[in-house]
């Protein structure tokens, strides 16, 4: 997995690239989690994430979880076909902010 | 149609990757619609995952391997994990509710979700834990 974070105004865009797996869950994780504690807003841009399990699948509760506590959001954008049929699996479509 | 592949893994999360390669390759060789093998490859990579990370909770670091074996036979799919992690109680497993959002638990519901069956069998000596999973294709 690798990623990149570019930064406008109060809004931080992670854009996620690759298999995102319990292998890489706690470096997801450490990228995301701290700019949602710091109260902005993230778009999570999952368009080039080709896979995604249930640990990536955990990532994106906590991640949406953590910017609930801090007064913030997480959106999930571009979805790619093949990780919103494992979101949908979890039926977390409602759940998450999906764009 | 008839196949029958195995390999073996270390245990570790760094496998998972080699683990849907080996699985994409075998399903690859059967004539299954995409969605199709994209879930079956889903619901090897969560058991294997769990082997990692219930399996071998607490032991840390393994040179021990784990071995998948993906058979099929007419229309009778299985996959069988072999394991020398913790035994598994069948009956401790349980995937977590829907509507409890949390992280973590999912990875058996998808199992539940894709797959006909799942059962743990007794019958191996040389291994401390075999889970087989069915599915009619």
């Amino acid at each position: 997995m690798s990623y990149k974070v570019t930064e406008e105004g109060n809004i931080s865009t992670v854009f996620l690239n690759g298999e995102i797996d319990m292998d890489v869950t706690e470096k997801a994780k450490e990228v995301i989690l701290p700019i949602v504690e710091s109260g902005k807003e993230v778009h999570l841009n999952l368009k080039d994430v080709s896979y995604m399990d249930s640990s990536g699948i955990s990532v994106l509760i906590e991640s949406h979880q953590k910017a609930l506590e801090n007064d913030t959001k997480v959106i999930v954008k571009e979805v790619s076909k093949s990780v919103l049929k494992v979101i949908m699996m979890a039926k977390l479509e409602q759940i998450l902010n999906l764009e | 149609m008839k196949i029958e592949e195995s390999k073996d893994f270390l245990v570790s999360s760094a496998s998972l990757k080699d683990v849907r390669t080996f699985s994409r390759e075998v399903f690859d060789k059967i004539n299954l619609p995409q969605d199709q093998k994209d879930e079956l490859i889903l619901a090897i990579a969560e058991a294997a995952q769990n082997i990692v990370k219930h399996g071998y909770k607490d032991i840390g670091e393994t040179n021990d391997r784990m071995e998948i074996k993906i058979s099929l036979k007419d229309n009778d799919l299985e996959i069988g994990f072999f394991d020398k992690g913790k035994a598994v109680i069948p009956e401790n497993i349980q995937h977590r509710k829907l509507d409890d959002i949390k992280p973590g638990g999912l990875g058996t519901f998808f199992i539940k979700q894709i797959m006909d069956a799942a059962v743990f069998k007794k019958d191996q000596k040389e291994w401390v834990n075999h889970l087989v999973l069915t599915k009619k294709i």
